[in-house]
C-alpha cells in the first residue's frame, strides 16, 4: 500500500505490523502550504463505545427512500445528509471484546494481543491514513477530542503510538482561540520569540539524529514517531509567524462555560455540543482537516442522566430489551446531528463545511450486550467534495467486509492506496453503493 | 436470562491452563536453584518515556520545590500491569510534544526568575548578552544534570549556539538561556531514559554504563533523575564496583525520598492512581463524594509504607493487619470511631469493624466493583491478576455474559452469579476468580460493612485453592499463605525495575530472587536492594 510523502508505511515484525512511518530521517524537507481559494477535503470520526441494539437500528427498508429507524430516529433532521450501512461484518479475529472491532475497523489490521489484556493496534487508524494525505498543510495534522471526561481514544499512529484526545474543552479552546490565534484580518507582526521556538526545535532534532544511530529498530521507530511530532510543531510556529488564512467563516469563538459534574454524572450533552462547535470552527479557519471525536471509550461506563448504571454495565444487565441503554444511543446520535447540522451550518464558498467533510461514525461493537462485531454500525455524513453519495441505506445481505468502508473513504480523500487492511480484513475494494 | 454459548468451552481450559503453567516451572527451577548462581540473558532493551511522575519530580529536583510544573499532555499507559512497563512501549504523541514544549518554556522562564537557580545553574557573570564562554560553561553544569550524563563537546556548542541567539535577540543573557533550557529540556535525552548499556569486553555481558546505571537506580529507588552525589559516583567508576553500588543503592533507601517512590510503585501496582477519578452514584451512595477515591489511597499506601520503612514488617501481614490509617471520613465510613478531628492517623481497628487488611481498604473495593454495585468477577481476578500474578483470560466475545436481576429466591450476588458457576462453559474460567469476590460481597459498592444483599443474607465462604475461608477477613489469610503471593510482589517489582514484562531467561534469576525474599522473612526494604544487586538490574538486553 503506498501513501504520500508524508507517510511511508514501514513493515515491522514479518509484515505482520505496519506503522506510518513518519520519515523525519528520511526526508528532512519542508512542505509546501496549499495555495488558493478551493475548499480542501476534512475528514471527522465520531466514535462512541458499546455499540446499538441491532433490533432498534436496523430500518425496514433500504435505497434512497429508506425510512429511520427507532433507534435512528435522532437523525431526522439530518437525514438527507447521511448515508447508513448496515449488514458489515468486520472480518478480522474478534479476540476481544471492545477492542478488536474498532482495531479491525479502524485499521483494517488483526488487532496485536499481548497477553495479558493488553493490546495495540498494529496500523495507524483511518484518522491518521487520512491526516497523512490532508494534514500536512495545516497548523494541526489531526485534533482527537474526547466528551467522555478521561477518555483515551483509539487514533493511532501504528503500534503502542496514540494520540490522546484532548477531554478539557476549556483548554482546548485555549490551544485552538487563545493568545496565538489570529483571525482573518488581523496581521499583527510576528513575535521575535517565535524564531527562537524554531532555533530550539531545530536542536531537539539535531540531538535525535545523533542518537537513532545508537537504537534498535524498534526504539528508531519510536524515536522517529517523537521528532516527527517536533518537526510539525516547529512548522506551526513557522505557520504562526505568518498572516492568518482568509477564511469567510472564521472568527474568534465565546469561550466555553466550565461543565462540571452534576450529581456526580458528565454533562455529556452539553460537553458533546461545545467540542462540536469547537471542532468546526477549528475547520472553518482551516487549522485542522482532520478530527477524531471520541465520544466515549469501548467500554465505556459513564453514569448518563437518569440511569441506573453505568453504560457498560448497563448492556450487559439491564434486563429485558434493555430500555435505558436505547436511550444512551438516542443521546449519543443527537449530539451526532448537532455536529452534522453545525457542519452543514457552516457556509463556506458556495456550499457549506459538510459539502467538503467526509465524517465516519461508528462504535466498537454492533450490540453490546453480546459482543458482536457482525452487523457493525457505520453511518456516513457529508460528501468530501462529491466523492461520496449520501441519502440513502444500503444493507449488506451478504456480510461483506467492512474494511471497504474504510477503503471508500481513503479513496475519497485522496488518499493514494489500492488496498486497505491486512489478512481477513484486507480489501481491494470499496463499497461502490458509496463512492459518487 | 437466556445464556448463548458458541463458545467453544475449549479455549477458556486452554487460556487457564497457561495461566496454571506460568506458575508451576517456575517452583520448580526455584527448589533447583537455591544458592547457585543463576544464568541471566536479559530482555532487549528499550529506551522508556519518563512517566507524568518522573517528568514532574525530575523537574522538581532540579529547579526547585517552587517550580511550578505544567501537565505533561501524554498519559500514561499501563502495560503488564504497570505504567513502568508501558512507558517502554510508547512514545511521545503530538499533542505531548506541543505540552512539552510550552512545559519547558514555562519551566525555563521560572528557573531564570528565581537568584538562587540562575547562580545554582548559570556559575559565569556573563560579559554580555551573547557570551557564547559562558553560555558552554553553563550548558555544560546544567546539560550533565537534565541529560544525567556529561555533554559531549558538540552537544554542549549546539545548545550554547541557542543561548546565543536568544540572548542576543533578546539583549539579555539570562533571558536567553531561558531557551537553552528549554532545548536541553525537549531533547530526547531528557524526555526517554536512554539506557541501552554496550557490549562488555572480552566476552562479558553487555551491561549499562556508570551514568546508565544510575539512572537506573534513581528512578527505581527515586523515582526521578540522579543527585549530583550519585553522578559522581558514575563519574568516578564507584557504581561500576559491587560495593560502590551497594552503598549508593543504600544511600538511596536511607533517604526518606525512596518512601515517595516506593509509592509511586504501589500506586501503579493496585492501579491506586486510577481513585482520582473515582464515581460511583451519589443518590445510591449518600457516603460518596469525589474526595472518597484520594482518600481511600491514603489508607492504603499509608498502611503500605509504614509496614515497609517504619515496621520493616514481613510484608504479607498488609493483608491480615488490624492496623490501618483513618482520617474522619474513612472511619465514618468503617462505622468506627474518628481518631483525629482532621489528617490521617495510624489505629488499631476493633473486631466489630469487620475489617482486617489490604482487601478490605475502601480502595480495593471501590475500584474492583461498578459505580452502583459490587462485582465478584472483578474483585477476584484482582487477587488472581495482581496479588497471585496468575493472568486469568478476557472476557469472551459473542456470549451474553449478563447475569439476572435481583428477583423471587435469587436475591443475593452469590445466586445471581450461580449459572456462572455451575454452567460448565462459564465456569472454567469463573470458578477462578468469583468464588474469591463473592467472600468480599460484606463490603458493598463503595466499601461500606453489610449483612444482606437485596435483603437476603451474604455467605461470604469460599476457597482459594484448597485453602478454604468464611469470610473476607479469611480470604485475606488464605491470599497471605498463598505460595504465589511473595513471588508475585518479586515479579512485579522486577518488571518495574527492569521496564518489561520478564522473559524466560530471566525466571531462574526471579526465582532466586523469591527464595531470598522468603528467606529475608518478606521484608521489602531489602528486597529492593537484592533486586539492584541482581544482574537482572544490571545487564543490559541487546536494544529492541
Amino acid at each position: 500500500m503506498k501513501l504520500t510523502r508524508r507517510a511511508v508505511l514501514r513493515g515491522l515484525v514479518g509484515g505482520a505490523l505496519t506503522t506510518v512511518a513518519l520519515p523525519f530521517f528520511e526526508s528532512l524537507g519542508g512542505r509546501a502550504r496549499a495555495s488558493g481559494g478551493l475548499a480542501p477535503k476534512r475528514f471527522m470520526l465520531y466514535f462512541w463505545g458499546n455499540g446499538i441494539q441491532p433490533a432498534r437500528w436496523i430500518p425496514a427498508d433500504s435505497g434512497p427512500d429508506w425510512t429511520l429507524s427507532e433507534q435512528l430516529q435522532p437523525l431526522a433532521p439530518v437525514k438527507d445528509a447521511i448515508s447508513l450501512i448496515t449488514g458489515l461484518e468486520v472480518k478480522t479475529p474478534n479476540d476481544d471484546a471492545h477492542i478488536s472491532g474498532p482495531g479491525g475497523f479502524l485499521t483494517g489490521h488483526p488487532t496485536i494481543m499481548k497477553g495479558g489484556g493488553d493490546w495495540t493496534f498494529a496500523a495507524p487508524t483511518l484518522d491518521q491514513l487520512v491526516a497523512s494525505a490532508v494534514g500536512g498543510d495545516t497548523l494541526y495534522r489531526s485534533l482527537e477530542v474526547g466528551i467522555q471526561p478521561g477518555v483515551r481514544g483509539l487514533s493511532h499512529n501504528g503500534p503502542d503510538s496514540l494520540n490522546p484526545p484532548e477531554t478539557d474543552h476549556l483548554r482546548l479552546f485555549e490551544r485552538l482561540f487563545g493568545a496565538t490565534f489570529k483571525q482573518p484580518g488581523e496581521n499583527t507582526p510576528p513575535d521575535p520569540k517565535l524564531a527562537l521556538r524554531r532555533s530550539v526545535l531545530d536542536a531537539v532534532l539535531t540531538d535525535a539524529k545523533d542518537l537513532e544511530k545508537r537504537l534498535g529498530a524498534n526504539d528508531k521507530i519510536r524515536l522517529d514517531q517523537h521528532m516527527t511530532a517536533v518537526r510539525d510543531l516547529e512548522q506551526r510556529v513557522a505557520r504562526l509567524q505568518e498572516a492568518p488564512l482568509d477564511r469567510a467563516s472564521c472568527k474568534r469563538p465565546e469561550a466555553p462555560p466550565a461543565l462540571d459534574l452534576i450529581d456526580g454524572r458528565p454533562q455529556m450533552k452539553e460537553r458533546a455540543r461545545v467540542f462540536a462547535d469547537l471542532t468546526t470552527m477549528a475547520l472553518a479557519c482551516d487549522q485542522t482537516r482532520v478530527v477524531s471525536f471520541w465520544y466515549s471509550d469501548p467500554l465505556s461506563d459513564v453514569l448518563y442522566p437518569g440511569t441506573t448504571s453505568g453504560h457498560h454495565q448497563l448492556t450487559h444487565d439491564e434486563p429485558g430489551d434493555q430500555p435505558q441503554v436505547n436511550q444512551i444511543v438516542l443521546g449519543i446520535l443527537e449530539d451526532l446531528a448537532y455536529l452534522v447540522d453545525r457542519l452543514r451550518g457552516t457556509p463556506e464558498g458556495e456550499g457549506t463545511l459538510l459539502d467538503s467533510t467526509a465524517l465516519l461514525a461508528t462504535s466498537d461493537v454492533s450490540e453490546g450486550r453480546t459482543h458482536q462485531i457482525d452487523e457493525y454500525p457505520v453511518i456516513l455524513a457529508g460528501t468530501a467534495c462529491g466523492t461520496l453519495r449520501t441519502g440513502f441505506h444500503y444493507r449488506s445481505t451478504t456480510k461483506e467486509n467492512a474494511s471497504r468502508v474504510g477503503l471508500s473513504l481513503l479513496r475519497a480523500l485522496d488518499v493514494p492506496t489500492a488496498t486497505f487492511g491486512a489478512e481477513e480484513g484486507e480489501v481491494s475494494d470499496g463499497l461502490s453503493e458509496l463512492e459518487a | 436470562m437466556g445464556m448463548r454459548f458458541p463458545l467453544n468451552a475449549a479455549l477458556c481450559v486452554l487460556a487457564l491452563g497457561a495461566c496454571d503453567n506460568s506458575a508451576s516451572p517456575s517452583l520448580v527451577v526455584a527448589a533447583e536453584a537455591a544458592a547457585a548462581p543463576v544464568e541471566v540473558t536479559p530482555a532487549p532493551s528499550s529506551m522508556r518515556r519518563l512517566t507524568q511522575a518522573q517528568y514532574h519530580r525530575a523537574i522538581v529536583d532540579l529547579f526547585g520545590e517552587s517550580v511550578v510544573v505544567p501537565e505533561l499532555e501524554d498519559p500514561d499507559v499501563a502495560q503488564g500491569g504497570l505504567l513502568s512497563v508501558g512507558a517502554a512501549g510508547t512514545t511521545y504523541s503530538a499533542r505531548g510534544v506541543s505540552s512539552a514544549e510550552s512545559a519547558a518554556l514555562t519551566i525555563a522562564e521560572q528557573a531564570m526568575k528565581d537568584p538562587a537557580q540562575r547562580a545554582r545553574w548559570v556559575p559565569c557573570d556573563p560579559t554580555g548578552p551573547g557570551d557564547e564562554a559562558c553560555a558552554r560553561e553553563a550548558i555544560t553544569r546544567l546539560g550533565q544534570s537534565v541529560w544525567r550524563r556529561p555533554l559531549t563537546v558538540d552537544e554542549v556548542q549546539r545548545v550554547a549556539a541557542v543561548v546565543v541567539e536568544a540572548g542576543s535577540t533578546l539583549g539579555d543573557f539570562f533571558a536567553g538561556f531561558e531557551y537553552g533550557i528549554a532545548a536541553l529540556l525537549q531533547s530526547p535525552h531528557f524526555m526517554f531514559r536512554v539506557e541501552l548499556g554496550a557490549a562488555g569486553e572480552d566476552g562479558e555481558a553487555r551491561a549499562f554504563d556508570p551514568f546508565e546505571l544510575a539512572s537506573r537506580l534513581s528512578f527505581f529507588l527515586w523515582n526521578t533523575t540522579p543527585d549530583d552525589a550519585l553522578l559522581r559516583a558514575a563519574a568516578s567508576g564507584e557504581l561500576a564496583t559491587d560495593d560502590g553500588l551497594r552503598a549508593q543503592a543504600t544511600r538511596l533507601l536511607d533517604s526518606p525520598r525512596s518512601r515517595d517512590a516506593l509509592r509511586n510503585f504501589f500506586s501503579e501496582q493496585l492501579a491506586l492512581y486510577k481513585l482520582d477519578a473515582l464515581a460511583k452514584d451519589p443518590k445510591l451512595f449518600e457516603h460518596f463524594t469525589s474526595d472518597l477515591g484520594p482518600d481511600a489511597r491514603e489508607e492504603t499506601l499509608g498502611l503500605l509504607l509504614y509496614k515497609v520503612f517504619d515496621e520493616d514488617a514481613d510484608f504479607r501481614d498488609v493483608l491480615t493487619t488490624t492496623e490501618t490509617f483513618l482520617n474522619p471520613r474513612l472511619a465514618s465510613l468503617y462505622g468506627v470511631p474518628a481518631p483525629t478531628t482532621e489528617g490521617f492517623r495510624r489505629v488499631h481497628l476493633p473486631p466489630e469493624a469487620r475489617r482486617a487488611g489490604l482487601l478490605t481498604h475502601a480502595s480495593i473495593l471501590n475500584l474492583q466493583a461498578h459505580q452502583t454495585s459490587t462485582s465478584a468477577t472483578r474483585r477476584g481476578r484482582f487477587v488472581r491478576n495482581v496479588l497471585l500474578c496468575q493472568p486469568t483470560p478476557p472476557a469472551p466475545v459473542n456470549v451474553d455474559t449478563s447475569i439476572p436481576e435481583p428477583s423471587g429466591t435469587t436475591l443475593t450476588l452469590r445466586d445471581r452469579v450461580k449459572e456462572h458457576l455451575e454452567n460448565e462453559d462459564c465456569a472454567t474460567c469463573h470458578l477462578a476468580f468469583d468464588p474469591i469476590g463473592l467472600a468480599l460481597e460484606n463490603y458493598d459498592a463503595i466499601g461500606r460493612w453489610r449483612l444482606t444483599d437485596n435483603g437476603a443474607p451474604i455467605d461470604a465462604s469460599g476457597d482459594l485453592d484448597g485453602a478454604t475461608f468464611s469470610d473476607g477477613l479469611a480470604l485475606g489469610r488464605a491470599v497471605r499463605e498463598h505460595e504465589r503471593f511473595g513471588p508475585c510482589v518479586v515479579q512485579t517489582l522486577v518488571r518495574y525495575a527492569t521496564g518489561h514484562v520478564e522473559v524466560a531467561t530471566e525466571a531462574a534469576a526471579i526465582d532466586a530472587l523469591s527464595e531470598r525474599f522468603a528467606a529475608l522473612g518478606y521484608r521489602v526494604r531489602p528486597l529492593l536492594l537484592e533486586i539492584v544487586m541482581s544482574p537482572l538490574f544490571r545487564l543490559a538486553g541487546e536494544p529492541r
